[in-house]
Order: structure tokens, then sequence, then C-alpha cells
């Protein structure tokens, strides 16, 4: 059990773990950083795309295309962020249906 | 973030495509003004046709840094605006006696823009903006199929 998910570890953060054992709890608190920073990132690019939109409804946009683009950034990660998130509860439900 | 290279390349080209339609509209609105600026010798001048400058945005110094040290750099390069230059056509002249700024020998100076030259440059300016926001669509839909990546 404790193999799969270091592996994932190393996929998600990039630490490579060949010349130390990561503990459990490590492997968990390393995990929750990343996720962490991750949606930390898109919440940043969602506050920024409310900011331009509000900024645009008070008329104080010099471009109408850049509040569109960064409407549309903050919809891609948020989208990727949803279609990650999807697939870790996929993988969740995958491992609760294993038989013991 | 690096994937969004493409979309800020696009978004910069946006940008100047909207600052050349200005200056175009600029232009026309401007085409029989007499009286855009006053010289040195107290006397209006008429208005300068302008024209912008458009360059890549990478001639910073990091990118020729980058160029110089081999390392990877940002391929998209966008575009931006360097400066709105006059065009140095003379003015042209038109006899008309009656007009206000008429000299003594009845001819008056009007502004060097050609409204023909000016429709087709907004022409052209409208068609980038255009090719920019396909471009543009293309990358969203680009990414928003990697999404789909084992759906």
């Amino acid at each position: 059990m404790s193999i799969p998910i270091s592996g994932l570890n190393n996929n998600v953060i990039g630490v490579t773990a060949k010349d130390k054992v990561i503990t459990p709890g490590q492997a968990q608190s390393n995990f929750a950083n990343a996720l962490k920073n991750a949606i930390n990132n898109v919440n940043e690019l969602q506050n920024v795309s409310d900011q331009k939109t509000e900024a645009l409804a008070k008329g104080e946009i010099d471009d109408l295309h850049d509040v569109m683009i960064t409407a549309q950034k903050a919809s891609i990660t948020l989208q990727a962020t949803v279609e990650i998130q999807s697939k870790v509860i996929d993988a969740y439900k995958e491992m609760m249906r294993m038989q013991v | 973030m690096s994937i969004f290279n493409a979309l800020n390349a696009s978004s910069s080209a946006l940008t100047a495509q909207r600052l050349r339609m200005d200056v175009i509209s600029s232009n026309i609105a401007n085409a029989n003004t007499t009286r855009a600026t006053v010289n040195e010798n107290g006397e209006f001048e008429p208005y300068r046709r302008k024209m912008v400058e458009v360059a890549p945005s990478d001639n910073s110094f990091k990118s020729f840094l980058n160029k110089a040290t081999n390392s990877s750099s940002n391929p998209a390069t966008g575009v931006k605006v360097t400066g709105i230059v006059e065009d140095e056509e003379p003015f042209k002249l038109s006899y008309d006696p009656t007009h206000p700024d008429a000299n003594e020998a009845g001819y008056v100076q009007l502004p060097n823009v050609d409204p023909l030259k000016e429709m087709v440059d907004l022409m052209s300016a409208t068609r980038s903006y255009e090719a920019n926001i396909t471009a543009l669509n293309a990358s969203k839909s680009m990414l928003m199929k990697a999404l789909e990546i084992g759906k």
C-alpha cells in the first residue's frame, strides 16, 4: 500500500525519495502542500478574473479582450482542476472497491 | 504559466491591433483638420497622418541573455507598440480662398491623410484582430481537448 502512495507523491511534487524513506505522514503533508499550492494558483487566476470583470463593469478597463482572455484562463485552469479532482476521486473509489 | 504563452502572445497582438485601429480612427477623424498644431511662426499647421510602429516584444535584455546562453526561453513572442510616428509626406494644397486658413494666394494646406489608404488600413487592422482571435480560440480548444484525455 505504501509503494503506490510514494510513487504518486514523487509524480506530484517531484521529490526523489531514493536516498531516504518518507514516512506516510510526511508523504501526506507533502501531497497536501502540493495540492494546496495548485489550488491557490487556480484561485489566484479566479481572483484576477473577478477583479478585471469588476473593473470592466466600473468602466476602468481599456481592453475588452484582456478581460475575456483572463476569464478564459481562469475557466481553463478551473476545468483542469475539476478534471484532476474527478480523477483522484475515481482512483479512491477504485481502491475502495477492492476486495479484501 | 507556460501553457498560456500562446494566449499571452495573441493578447498582446490584440492590444496592438486595437491601438492601430485607434490611430486610424484619429486619422480619419482629422482628415480635414487644418489647425492641429501651431508652428514657431505662430501659424496653424494641419494634422499630420500618424502611423503605429510595432516590434516583437522579445528584444529585452532577458531574451538576449537567454539566446546567448542557449537556455530555453519563451518561444511565443508577443508584439509591442514601440511608438507612433508621423507621416512626413507634404500636405495637400487646395485652392479655396473662402477657407479661414487660406493663405494670401487663396491656397489652403490640408492634412496628408488619404481616406482611401486609411480605409484599407482599417480593414487590415480588423482582419488582423480577427486572425488573432482565431489563433487564440485554436489555442484554447487545444487546451480543452487536452483536458478530455482519458475521459
